[in-house]
Protein backbone atom coordinates (compact mmCIF):
# COMPACT_ATOMS: atom_id res chain seq x y z
CA UNK A 1 0.00 0.00 0.00
CA UNK A 2 0.91 3.65 -0.75
CA UNK A 3 1.39 5.34 2.34
CA UNK A 4 2.63 8.48 1.23
CA UNK A 5 -0.02 10.21 0.10
CA UNK A 6 -2.62 9.52 2.51
CA UNK A 7 -3.90 12.35 4.64
CA UNK A 8 -4.46 11.85 8.91
CA UNK A 9 -7.68 11.13 7.78
CA UNK A 10 -7.36 8.62 5.58
CA UNK A 11 -5.13 7.10 7.94
CA UNK A 12 -7.53 7.20 10.85
CA UNK A 13 -10.07 5.63 9.15
CA UNK A 14 -7.61 2.77 8.16
CA UNK A 15 -6.80 2.04 11.48
CA UNK A 16 -10.07 1.99 12.35
CA UNK A 17 -11.08 -0.31 9.84
CA UNK A 18 -7.65 -2.34 10.68
CA UNK A 19 -6.56 -2.68 7.18
CA UNK A 20 -2.71 -1.60 7.94
CA UNK A 21 -1.25 -0.74 11.92
CA UNK A 22 0.91 2.53 13.24
CA UNK A 23 4.11 0.19 12.66
CA UNK A 24 3.66 -0.81 8.87
CA UNK A 25 2.86 2.86 7.90
CA UNK A 26 5.99 4.43 10.36
CA UNK A 27 8.08 1.66 8.43
CA UNK A 28 6.61 2.19 5.18
CA UNK A 29 7.39 6.37 5.42
CA UNK A 30 11.59 5.43 7.31
CA UNK A 31 11.97 3.36 4.30
CA UNK A 32 11.01 5.93 1.98
CA UNK A 33 12.64 8.58 3.58
CA UNK A 34 15.84 6.75 4.14
CA UNK A 35 15.51 6.12 -0.25
CA UNK A 36 14.55 9.31 -1.22
CA UNK A 37 15.61 12.07 1.16
CA UNK A 38 19.10 12.09 0.31
CA UNK A 39 18.07 13.95 -2.74
CA UNK A 40 15.09 16.27 -1.11
CA UNK A 41 16.99 16.55 2.16
CA UNK A 42 14.01 17.65 4.68
CA UNK A 43 15.23 15.86 7.28
CA UNK A 44 17.99 16.24 10.10
CA UNK A 45 17.54 13.19 12.14
CA UNK A 46 15.49 10.22 11.97
CA UNK A 47 15.75 7.83 14.34
CA UNK A 48 13.93 4.59 13.22
CA UNK A 49 14.32 2.49 16.58
CA UNK A 50 12.26 5.66 18.98
CA UNK A 51 9.44 5.91 16.00
CA UNK A 52 8.86 2.23 15.84
CA UNK A 53 8.82 1.55 19.16
CA UNK A 54 6.46 4.53 19.86
CA UNK A 55 4.29 2.63 16.69
CA UNK A 56 4.36 -0.38 18.55
CA UNK A 57 3.31 0.76 21.72
CA UNK A 58 0.37 3.14 20.69
CA UNK A 59 -0.67 -0.23 19.07
CA UNK A 60 -1.16 -1.48 22.63
CA UNK A 61 -3.36 1.27 23.24
CA UNK A 62 -5.61 0.51 20.25
CA UNK A 63 -9.28 0.08 22.46
CA UNK A 64 -8.25 3.58 23.33
CA UNK A 65 -8.43 4.65 18.97
CA UNK A 66 -11.79 6.77 19.33
CA UNK A 67 -10.37 8.60 22.32
CA UNK A 68 -6.95 9.47 20.81
CA UNK A 69 -7.81 12.01 18.12
CA UNK A 70 -4.11 11.28 16.24
CA UNK A 71 -3.88 7.83 16.91
CA UNK A 72 -0.65 6.61 15.25
CA UNK A 73 -0.04 9.50 13.00
CA UNK A 74 3.54 9.83 12.26
CA UNK A 75 4.52 14.21 12.36
CA UNK A 76 7.69 15.41 11.35
CA UNK A 77 8.85 18.18 13.96
CA UNK A 78 11.30 21.23 12.85
CA UNK A 79 14.71 21.31 14.74
CA UNK A 80 13.90 24.45 16.30
CA UNK A 81 11.26 22.85 18.55
CA UNK A 82 12.66 20.17 21.51
CA UNK A 83 11.41 17.05 21.81
CA UNK A 84 13.51 14.90 25.02
CA UNK A 85 16.06 12.37 23.53
CA UNK A 86 16.25 14.31 19.87
CA UNK A 87 18.62 16.81 18.47
CA UNK A 88 17.51 20.03 18.72
CA UNK A 89 20.14 22.05 16.59
CA UNK A 90 18.23 24.58 14.81
CA UNK A 91 20.11 23.91 11.44
CA UNK A 92 23.07 25.76 14.00
CA UNK A 93 26.54 24.93 14.12
CA UNK A 94 26.38 26.46 17.52
CA UNK A 95 23.96 23.43 18.32
CA UNK A 96 25.40 21.07 16.79
CA UNK A 97 24.73 17.66 19.25
CA UNK A 98 22.63 19.70 21.73
CA UNK A 99 20.07 16.76 22.85
CA UNK A 100 16.44 18.46 23.96
CA UNK A 101 16.02 17.40 28.02
CA UNK A 102 12.66 18.04 27.56
CA UNK A 103 9.74 18.14 25.42
CA UNK A 104 8.06 21.60 23.62
CA UNK A 105 4.02 21.76 25.55
CA UNK A 106 2.76 21.92 21.65
CA UNK A 107 4.65 18.33 20.92
CA UNK A 108 3.76 16.56 24.56
CA UNK A 109 -0.18 17.69 23.46
CA UNK A 110 0.28 15.95 20.22
CA UNK A 111 2.12 12.65 21.82
CA UNK A 112 -0.78 12.90 24.17
CA UNK A 113 -3.08 12.54 20.81
CA UNK A 114 -0.87 9.79 19.78
CA UNK A 115 0.87 10.66 17.75
CA UNK A 116 4.28 9.31 16.58
CA UNK A 117 7.63 11.54 16.61
CA UNK A 118 9.03 10.82 13.01
CA UNK A 119 11.84 13.31 12.64
CA UNK A 120 13.28 16.55 12.76
CA UNK A 121 13.44 18.44 9.76
CA UNK A 122 15.44 21.19 8.38
CA UNK A 123 14.88 24.82 8.10
CA UNK A 124 17.13 28.38 8.26
CA UNK A 125 19.55 28.50 10.83
CA UNK A 126 17.28 29.64 13.87
CA UNK A 127 14.46 30.42 11.55
CA UNK A 128 16.09 33.14 10.09
CA UNK A 129 15.57 33.04 6.57
CA UNK A 130 12.69 32.23 3.58
CA UNK A 131 14.04 29.37 1.81
CA UNK A 132 15.85 27.09 3.80
CA UNK A 133 19.01 28.28 2.11
CA UNK A 134 20.04 29.52 5.62
CA UNK A 135 20.42 26.11 6.95
CA UNK A 136 23.90 25.30 8.64
CA UNK A 137 23.78 21.98 7.44
CA UNK A 138 22.31 22.12 3.56
CA UNK A 139 19.37 23.62 1.81
CA UNK A 140 16.31 21.61 1.49
CA UNK A 141 14.92 21.11 -2.18
CA UNK A 142 11.24 21.44 -3.11
CA UNK A 143 9.82 18.00 -4.03
CA UNK A 144 8.00 19.77 -6.93
CA UNK A 145 10.54 20.40 -8.49
CA UNK A 146 14.66 20.16 -6.91
CA UNK A 147 16.16 23.03 -9.20
CA UNK A 148 14.01 24.91 -6.40
CA UNK A 149 13.67 26.18 -3.42
CA UNK A 150 11.20 24.94 -1.10
CA UNK A 151 10.48 28.09 1.19
CA UNK A 152 11.28 28.78 4.70
CA UNK A 153 12.04 28.86 7.56
CA UNK A 154 10.32 25.55 7.25
CA UNK A 155 11.13 24.74 4.39
CA UNK A 156 12.47 20.80 5.49
CA UNK A 157 8.70 20.37 7.04
CA UNK A 158 7.38 21.57 3.81
CA UNK A 159 9.38 19.74 1.91
CA UNK A 160 8.58 16.43 3.69
CA UNK A 161 5.14 16.24 3.89
CA UNK A 162 5.30 17.41 0.33
CA UNK A 163 7.43 15.23 -0.61
CA UNK A 164 5.34 11.89 1.24
CA UNK A 165 7.70 11.25 3.47
CA UNK A 166 5.05 12.46 6.70
CA UNK A 167 1.12 13.48 6.77
CA UNK A 168 1.91 16.29 8.61
CA UNK A 169 4.74 18.20 10.22
CA UNK A 170 5.17 20.99 12.75
CA UNK A 171 6.81 24.16 11.69
CA UNK A 172 7.38 27.42 13.49
CA UNK A 173 6.25 30.94 11.76
CA UNK A 174 7.47 34.12 12.72
CA UNK A 175 7.34 36.46 9.69
CA UNK A 176 5.69 33.40 7.37
CA UNK A 177 7.95 30.82 8.25
CA UNK A 178 4.89 28.05 7.91
CA UNK A 179 2.64 29.74 5.43
CA UNK A 180 4.97 30.84 2.32
CA UNK A 181 6.51 26.94 2.78
CA UNK A 182 3.46 25.42 2.35
CA UNK A 183 2.72 27.77 -0.81
CA UNK A 184 5.78 27.60 -2.13
CA UNK A 185 5.30 23.30 -1.82
CA UNK A 186 1.54 23.18 -2.01
CA UNK A 187 0.26 23.07 1.26
CA UNK A 188 -1.77 23.63 3.76
CA UNK A 189 -0.38 25.60 6.62
CA UNK A 190 -1.47 27.46 9.62
CA UNK A 191 -0.19 30.37 12.01
CA UNK A 192 -2.25 30.71 14.61
CA UNK A 193 -3.53 33.27 16.66
CA UNK A 194 -0.64 34.54 18.97
CA UNK A 195 -0.92 33.01 22.26
CA UNK A 196 -3.19 30.26 20.46
CA UNK A 197 -0.42 27.81 21.12
CA UNK A 198 2.09 27.00 23.53
CA UNK A 199 5.93 28.31 22.99
CA UNK A 200 7.05 26.34 25.78
CA UNK A 201 9.98 24.18 24.10
CA UNK A 202 10.49 26.27 21.25
CA UNK A 203 13.63 27.34 20.56
CA UNK A 204 13.22 31.34 20.68
CA UNK A 205 13.85 33.68 17.91
CA UNK A 206 11.58 36.64 17.90
CA UNK A 207 9.46 36.18 21.46
CA UNK A 208 6.31 38.57 20.55
CA UNK A 209 5.97 36.97 17.38
CA UNK A 210 6.68 33.48 17.28
CA UNK A 211 3.50 30.83 16.93
CA UNK A 212 3.86 26.88 15.89
CA UNK A 213 1.76 25.44 13.92
CA UNK A 214 1.13 22.88 11.20
CA UNK A 215 1.30 21.59 7.66
CA UNK A 216 -0.63 19.10 6.17
CA UNK A 217 -2.26 18.62 2.89
CA UNK A 218 -5.50 19.21 3.71
CA UNK A 219 -7.49 21.87 5.70
CA UNK A 220 -9.11 19.20 7.55
CA UNK A 221 -5.49 17.49 8.68
CA UNK A 222 -4.38 21.40 9.36
CA UNK A 223 -7.40 21.53 12.04
CA UNK A 224 -6.96 18.22 13.76
CA UNK A 225 -3.32 19.27 14.58
CA UNK A 226 -4.39 22.48 15.77
CA UNK A 227 -6.67 22.02 17.84
CA UNK A 228 -4.45 19.06 19.28
CA UNK A 229 -1.56 20.95 19.99
CA UNK A 230 -3.56 24.27 20.77
CA UNK A 231 -4.29 25.22 24.20
CA UNK A 232 -2.76 26.77 27.71
CA UNK A 233 -0.20 23.89 29.33
CA UNK A 234 1.13 25.88 32.56
CA UNK A 235 4.33 26.92 31.04
CA UNK A 236 3.51 29.73 29.30
CA UNK A 237 2.46 32.96 30.47
CA UNK A 238 1.64 34.65 26.54
CA UNK A 239 -1.08 31.24 26.01
CA UNK A 240 -4.95 31.90 26.35
CA UNK A 241 -6.42 30.06 29.22
CA UNK A 242 -10.36 30.04 26.26
CA UNK A 243 -10.94 26.76 25.57
CA UNK A 244 -9.40 25.12 22.12
CA UNK A 245 -12.13 24.72 19.68
CA UNK A 246 -13.07 21.44 17.70
CA UNK A 247 -12.30 22.93 14.80
CA UNK A 248 -13.04 19.25 12.46
CA UNK A 249 -16.30 19.04 14.03
CA UNK A 250 -17.42 22.02 12.02
CA UNK A 251 -15.36 20.71 8.71
CA UNK A 252 -18.31 19.05 6.89
CA UNK A 253 -21.54 20.01 4.73
CA UNK A 254 -22.69 22.67 7.36
CA UNK A 255 -19.51 24.80 6.63
CA UNK A 256 -21.01 25.73 3.65
CA UNK A 257 -23.70 27.16 4.87
CA UNK A 258 -21.51 29.21 7.30
CA UNK A 259 -19.50 30.28 4.69
CA UNK A 260 -22.67 31.65 2.23
CA UNK A 261 -22.81 35.37 2.93
CA UNK A 262 -19.39 35.92 4.63
CA UNK A 263 -17.71 38.57 3.43
CA UNK A 264 -13.98 38.45 2.22
CA UNK A 265 -11.82 41.54 2.43
CA UNK A 266 -9.45 42.23 -0.53
CA UNK A 267 -6.39 45.27 -0.33
CA UNK A 268 -6.28 45.47 -4.17
CA UNK A 269 -3.02 48.28 -3.92
CA UNK A 270 -1.51 45.55 -1.67
CA UNK A 271 -1.44 43.18 -4.91
CA UNK A 272 0.95 45.62 -7.13
CA UNK A 273 3.79 43.95 -8.08
CA UNK A 274 2.69 40.44 -7.19
CA UNK A 275 4.03 37.81 -10.01
CA UNK A 276 1.07 38.06 -12.44
CA UNK A 277 0.34 34.23 -13.05
CA UNK A 278 0.13 34.32 -8.87
CA UNK A 279 -2.08 37.65 -9.24
CA UNK A 280 -4.16 35.63 -12.00
CA UNK A 281 -4.76 32.33 -9.71
CA UNK A 282 -5.27 34.24 -6.75
CA UNK A 283 -8.23 36.08 -8.56
CA UNK A 284 -9.66 32.75 -9.47
CA UNK A 285 -9.60 31.51 -5.88
CA UNK A 286 -11.57 34.67 -5.30
CA UNK A 287 -14.17 33.81 -8.03
CA UNK A 288 -14.74 30.49 -6.61
CA UNK A 289 -15.19 32.10 -3.03
CA UNK A 290 -17.64 34.16 -4.71
CA UNK A 291 -19.22 30.64 -6.31
CA UNK A 292 -19.74 29.63 -2.44
CA UNK A 293 -21.37 32.69 -1.53
CA UNK A 294 -18.70 35.00 0.00
CA UNK A 295 -19.34 38.24 -0.57
CA UNK A 296 -15.90 40.81 -1.72
CA UNK A 297 -14.94 43.68 -0.18
CA UNK A 298 -12.62 46.28 -1.06
CA UNK A 299 -10.50 46.95 2.43
CA UNK A 300 -7.80 50.12 2.92
CA UNK A 301 -4.50 48.16 4.93
CA UNK A 302 -2.39 51.43 4.69
CA UNK A 303 -0.12 50.62 6.66
CA UNK A 304 1.23 46.94 5.54
CA UNK A 305 3.34 48.77 3.23
CA UNK A 306 5.53 49.88 6.49
CA UNK A 307 5.74 45.41 7.73
CA UNK A 308 9.02 44.86 6.28
CA UNK A 309 10.90 47.37 7.78
CA UNK A 310 8.67 47.07 10.84
CA UNK A 311 9.19 43.22 11.28
CA UNK A 312 12.76 43.71 10.84
CA UNK A 313 13.67 45.72 13.75
CA UNK A 314 11.78 43.90 16.27
CA UNK A 315 12.34 40.57 14.88
CA UNK A 316 15.95 41.01 15.02
CA UNK A 317 15.81 43.55 18.84
CA UNK A 318 14.29 40.44 20.34
CA UNK A 319 16.58 37.70 18.56
CA UNK A 320 19.05 39.71 19.57
CA UNK A 321 17.84 39.32 22.77
CA UNK A 322 16.95 35.74 22.79
CA UNK A 323 20.32 34.38 21.31
CA UNK A 324 22.26 36.06 23.73
CA UNK A 325 22.01 32.97 26.06
CA UNK A 326 24.16 31.14 23.25
CA UNK A 327 27.42 32.05 25.06
CA UNK A 328 29.48 29.00 24.74
CA UNK A 329 28.94 27.97 28.47
CA UNK A 330 25.86 25.78 29.59
CA UNK A 331 25.50 24.40 25.84
CA UNK A 332 26.30 24.43 22.71
CA UNK A 333 29.70 25.01 20.69
CA UNK A 334 32.40 26.14 22.44
CA UNK A 335 35.76 27.56 20.67
CA UNK A 336 38.80 25.73 21.23
CA UNK A 337 41.33 27.24 23.80
CA UNK A 338 39.51 30.82 24.31
CA UNK A 339 42.31 33.11 26.57
CA UNK A 340 39.58 34.71 29.09
CA UNK A 341 36.36 34.36 29.34
CA UNK A 342 35.24 37.23 26.93
CA UNK A 343 37.21 35.61 24.33
CA UNK A 344 34.98 32.62 25.03
CA UNK A 345 32.01 34.40 24.72
CA UNK A 346 33.25 36.22 21.22
CA UNK A 347 34.85 33.72 19.38
CA UNK A 348 32.19 30.59 20.08
CA UNK A 349 29.46 33.18 19.14
CA UNK A 350 31.37 34.03 16.10
CA UNK A 351 32.37 30.94 15.16
CA UNK A 352 29.00 28.98 15.69
CA UNK A 353 26.88 31.69 14.11
CA UNK A 354 25.89 31.31 10.38
CA UNK A 355 26.32 34.84 8.23
CA UNK A 356 22.27 35.60 8.29
CA UNK A 357 22.04 35.04 12.15
CA UNK A 358 24.67 37.07 12.73
CA UNK A 359 23.46 39.67 10.90
CA UNK A 360 19.99 39.57 12.18
CA UNK A 361 21.85 39.73 16.10
CA UNK A 362 23.88 43.32 14.90
CA UNK A 363 20.88 44.88 13.92
CA UNK A 364 19.52 43.71 16.62
CA UNK A 365 21.91 44.70 18.88
CA UNK A 366 21.83 48.23 16.99
CA UNK A 367 18.38 49.26 17.63
CA UNK A 368 18.65 48.12 20.90
CA UNK A 369 21.89 50.14 22.11
CA UNK A 370 21.55 53.34 23.77
CA UNK A 371 20.44 56.16 22.03
CA UNK A 372 18.70 54.48 19.23
CA UNK A 373 16.32 52.16 21.34
CA UNK A 374 13.22 54.86 20.84
CA UNK A 375 14.26 55.68 17.26
CA UNK A 376 13.95 52.11 16.49
CA UNK A 377 12.53 49.19 18.69
CA UNK A 378 9.95 51.95 20.53
CA UNK A 379 9.10 53.41 16.88
CA UNK A 380 8.85 50.04 15.69
CA UNK A 381 6.14 48.80 18.03
CA UNK A 382 4.17 52.16 17.77
CA UNK A 383 4.25 50.99 13.85
CA UNK A 384 2.92 47.44 14.44
CA UNK A 385 0.16 49.26 16.58
CA UNK A 386 -0.86 50.88 13.70
CA UNK A 387 -0.61 47.71 11.57
CA UNK A 388 -2.70 46.06 14.19
CA UNK A 389 -5.43 49.26 13.86
CA UNK A 390 -5.54 48.43 9.72
CA UNK A 391 -6.69 45.13 10.45
CA UNK A 392 -9.43 46.10 13.37
CA UNK A 393 -10.84 47.95 10.76
CA UNK A 394 -10.35 45.72 8.20
CA UNK A 395 -12.41 43.37 10.34
CA UNK A 396 -14.97 46.16 10.78
CA UNK A 397 -16.11 45.19 7.14
CA UNK A 398 -15.24 41.58 6.68
CA UNK A 399 -15.09 38.09 8.06
CA UNK A 400 -11.95 37.08 6.51
CA UNK A 401 -8.83 38.94 4.51
CA UNK A 402 -7.38 37.48 1.50
CA UNK A 403 -3.96 37.76 -0.07
CA UNK A 404 -2.16 35.47 -2.44
CA UNK A 405 0.94 33.79 0.30
CA UNK A 406 3.49 34.58 -1.80
CA UNK A 407 4.13 37.25 -4.42
CA UNK A 408 6.04 34.48 -6.62
CA UNK A 409 6.02 30.63 -6.83
CA UNK A 410 9.30 29.21 -5.78
CA UNK A 411 12.32 30.25 -6.88
CA UNK A 412 15.54 28.87 -7.86
CA UNK A 413 17.79 28.08 -5.20
CA UNK A 414 20.31 30.41 -5.19
CA UNK A 415 18.60 32.72 -7.03
CA UNK A 416 17.86 35.47 -4.20
CA UNK A 417 20.65 34.53 -1.57
CA UNK A 418 23.14 37.47 -2.52
CA UNK A 419 20.45 39.99 -2.30
CA UNK A 420 18.72 39.70 1.63
CA UNK A 421 16.31 42.43 0.93
CA UNK A 422 14.70 40.83 -2.41
CA UNK A 423 14.72 37.30 -0.26
CA UNK A 424 12.59 39.46 2.61
CA UNK A 425 10.16 40.59 0.42
CA UNK A 426 9.00 37.28 -0.07
CA UNK A 427 7.17 37.42 3.14
CA UNK A 428 5.48 40.57 2.29
CA UNK A 429 2.14 39.51 2.41
CA UNK A 430 2.91 37.30 5.54
CA UNK A 431 4.36 39.59 7.64
CA UNK A 432 1.70 41.75 8.96
CA UNK A 433 -0.55 38.46 10.24
CA UNK A 434 2.43 38.12 12.88
CA UNK A 435 3.01 41.87 13.65
CA UNK A 436 -0.80 42.28 14.43
CA UNK A 437 -1.07 38.69 16.16
CA UNK A 438 -3.99 37.91 13.63
CA UNK A 439 -4.48 34.14 12.29
CA UNK A 440 -3.05 33.13 8.83
CA UNK A 441 -3.54 29.75 6.98
CA UNK A 442 -2.01 29.16 3.29
CA UNK A 443 -4.26 27.17 1.07
CA UNK A 444 -3.22 25.76 -2.28
CA UNK A 445 -5.39 27.57 -5.34
CA UNK A 446 -3.41 25.81 -8.33
CA UNK A 447 0.44 25.91 -10.43
CA UNK A 448 1.75 28.13 -12.58
CA UNK A 449 2.95 27.16 -16.00
CA UNK A 450 6.26 25.86 -14.70
CA UNK A 451 4.04 23.79 -12.37
CA UNK A 452 4.87 24.93 -9.51
CA UNK A 453 2.57 25.88 -6.72
CA UNK A 454 0.21 29.02 -5.57
CA UNK A 455 -0.96 29.69 -2.41
CA UNK A 456 -3.66 32.09 -1.33
CA UNK A 457 -3.54 33.33 2.46
CA UNK A 458 -6.88 33.76 4.34
CA UNK A 459 -6.23 36.06 8.04
CA UNK A 460 -8.89 36.19 10.17
CA UNK A 461 -9.45 37.72 13.68
CA UNK A 462 -7.77 37.16 17.31
CA UNK A 463 -8.88 33.55 17.67
CA UNK A 464 -11.10 32.59 15.14
CA UNK A 465 -9.31 30.15 13.41
CA UNK A 466 -12.91 28.32 13.52
CA UNK A 467 -14.08 30.52 10.24
CA UNK A 468 -10.78 30.56 8.67
CA UNK A 469 -10.89 26.46 8.76
CA UNK A 470 -14.52 26.68 7.30
CA UNK A 471 -13.68 29.15 4.41
CA UNK A 472 -10.63 27.17 3.58
CA UNK A 473 -12.33 23.60 3.71
CA UNK A 474 -14.99 25.06 1.29
CA UNK A 475 -12.43 26.36 -0.85
CA UNK A 476 -10.68 23.47 -1.06
CA UNK A 477 -13.54 21.28 -1.67
CA UNK A 478 -14.23 23.48 -4.50
CA UNK A 479 -11.26 23.43 -6.07
CA UNK A 480 -10.90 19.32 -6.05
CA UNK A 481 -7.82 17.74 -6.20
CA UNK A 482 -4.05 19.21 -7.00
CA UNK A 483 -2.84 18.47 -10.01
CA UNK A 484 1.11 16.90 -10.49
CA UNK A 485 1.07 17.14 -6.44
CA UNK A 486 4.52 15.07 -5.62
CA UNK A 487 3.17 13.27 -3.40
CA UNK A 488 0.50 11.47 -5.08
CA UNK A 489 3.09 10.87 -7.76
CA UNK A 490 4.69 6.78 -8.56
CA UNK A 491 8.09 8.64 -7.93
CA UNK A 492 6.62 10.37 -4.70
CA UNK A 493 9.36 12.18 -3.20
CA UNK A 494 11.68 12.42 -6.70
CA UNK A 495 9.79 14.97 -7.96
CA UNK A 496 10.14 16.53 -11.38
CA UNK B 1 27.39 51.85 4.62
CA UNK B 2 28.44 51.58 8.45
CA UNK B 3 31.83 52.86 9.18
CA UNK B 4 34.09 49.81 9.96
CA UNK B 5 34.24 51.07 14.28
CA UNK B 6 30.68 51.11 13.94
CA UNK B 7 30.14 47.79 12.98
CA UNK B 8 32.81 47.19 15.58
CA UNK B 9 31.21 48.81 18.33
CA UNK B 10 28.11 46.65 17.22
CA UNK B 11 29.70 43.27 17.03
CA UNK B 12 31.48 44.44 20.98
CA UNK B 13 28.28 44.95 22.15
CA UNK B 14 26.53 41.87 20.75
CA UNK B 15 29.86 39.39 22.00
CA UNK B 16 30.34 38.92 17.98
CA UNK B 17 34.00 37.98 16.70
CA UNK B 18 34.14 38.85 13.38
CA UNK B 19 36.46 38.29 10.52
CA UNK B 20 38.37 40.92 8.30
CA UNK B 21 36.36 39.82 5.81
CA UNK B 22 33.01 40.18 7.77
CA UNK B 23 33.54 43.61 9.17
CA UNK B 24 33.31 44.73 5.41
CA UNK B 25 30.38 42.57 4.50
CA UNK B 26 28.67 43.75 7.54
CA UNK B 27 29.16 47.26 6.87
CA UNK B 28 27.76 46.93 3.93
CA UNK B 29 24.79 44.93 4.72
CA UNK B 30 24.11 46.87 8.05
CA UNK B 31 24.25 50.08 6.12
CA UNK B 32 21.53 49.00 3.50
CA UNK B 33 19.28 47.60 5.93
CA UNK B 34 19.26 50.67 8.19
CA UNK B 35 18.88 52.72 5.26
CA UNK B 36 15.46 50.14 3.93
CA UNK B 37 14.32 51.31 7.69
CA UNK B 38 14.15 54.32 7.18
CA UNK B 39 11.23 55.39 6.13
CA UNK B 40 9.56 54.31 9.26
CA UNK B 41 10.54 57.91 10.04
CA UNK B 42 8.02 59.36 7.66
CA UNK B 43 5.44 58.08 10.01
CA UNK B 44 3.59 60.42 12.68
CA UNK B 45 3.70 57.99 15.81
CA UNK B 46 3.73 60.32 18.48
CA UNK B 47 -0.14 59.79 20.29
CA UNK B 48 0.29 56.43 19.35
CA UNK B 49 0.38 53.77 21.63
CA UNK B 50 2.81 50.14 21.06
CA UNK B 51 1.31 46.90 20.39
CA UNK B 52 -0.44 44.71 22.46
CA UNK B 53 -0.62 40.88 21.11
CA UNK B 54 -0.75 38.87 24.18
CA UNK B 55 -4.50 37.64 24.96
CA UNK B 56 -6.11 39.46 27.74
CA UNK B 57 -6.90 36.33 29.55
CA UNK B 58 -3.15 35.00 28.85
CA UNK B 59 -0.88 36.47 31.83
CA UNK B 60 -1.69 35.62 35.71
CA UNK B 61 0.63 36.02 38.59
CA UNK B 62 1.08 32.71 40.56
CA UNK B 63 2.65 31.51 43.57
CA UNK B 64 6.85 32.27 42.84
CA UNK B 65 8.08 28.55 43.69
CA UNK B 66 11.76 26.90 42.32
CA UNK B 67 10.36 23.93 40.20
CA UNK B 68 13.71 21.77 40.17
CA UNK B 69 15.25 20.44 37.32
CA UNK B 70 14.89 16.39 37.73
CA UNK B 71 17.96 15.47 36.54
CA UNK B 72 20.91 17.72 36.51
CA UNK B 73 23.36 15.23 34.64
CA UNK B 74 21.14 15.17 31.99
CA UNK B 75 21.84 18.52 31.28
CA UNK B 76 25.51 18.73 31.73
CA UNK B 77 25.41 15.97 28.84
CA UNK B 78 24.95 18.70 26.81
CA UNK B 79 27.91 21.08 28.07
CA UNK B 80 30.87 22.01 26.49
CA UNK B 81 32.75 21.33 29.38
CA UNK B 82 31.71 19.66 32.71
CA UNK B 83 33.20 19.15 36.33
CA UNK B 84 31.72 17.27 39.43
CA UNK B 85 28.02 18.37 38.52
CA UNK B 86 29.29 22.09 37.50
CA UNK B 87 29.79 23.48 34.30
CA UNK B 88 33.78 24.24 33.94
CA UNK B 89 34.66 27.76 32.33
CA UNK B 90 38.11 29.32 32.14
CA UNK B 91 39.43 30.61 34.99
CA UNK B 92 38.19 34.21 35.63
CA UNK B 93 40.23 35.83 38.39
CA UNK B 94 43.87 35.81 38.74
Amino acid sequence: MDFNRLEILDLLEGYQRKEFSPSEVAQSLLTSIEKKDGEIRSFLQVRPDVTLDAARAIEKRSSEIQKLPLYGVPIAIKDNILVTGWQATAASKILKNYVAPFTAMCVERLESAGALILGKTNLDEFAMGSSTENSGVAPTRNPWKTDRVPGGSSGGSAAAVAAGFAPASLGTDTGGSIRQPASLCGLVGVKPTYGRVSRFGLIAFASSLDQAGPLTRSVWDAARVLECMAGYGGKDATVSRSVVPKYTENLNESAFGTVRNLRVGICTSWLEGVDPEVRTAFEAAVEKLKELGMRPVEVELPNVKYALSTYYLVATSEASSNLARFDGVHYGYRTPNPKDLDDLYCRSRGEGFGPEVKLRIMLGTYALSAGYYDAYYGKANQVRRLIQQDFEAAFEKCDVIASPTSPTTAFKIGEKVSDPLTMYLSDIFTLPANLAGIPGISVPVGVDSAKLPIGMQLMGRHFDESTLFQVAYCYERRRGALANAPWRGSKSGAGA
Amino acid sequence: MLSRDEVLKIARLAKLSLTEKEIEFYQQRLGRILTYVEELNALATADTSVVRTIPKDAVAFREDRPIPFGDVRELLKNAPASEADSFLLPQVME
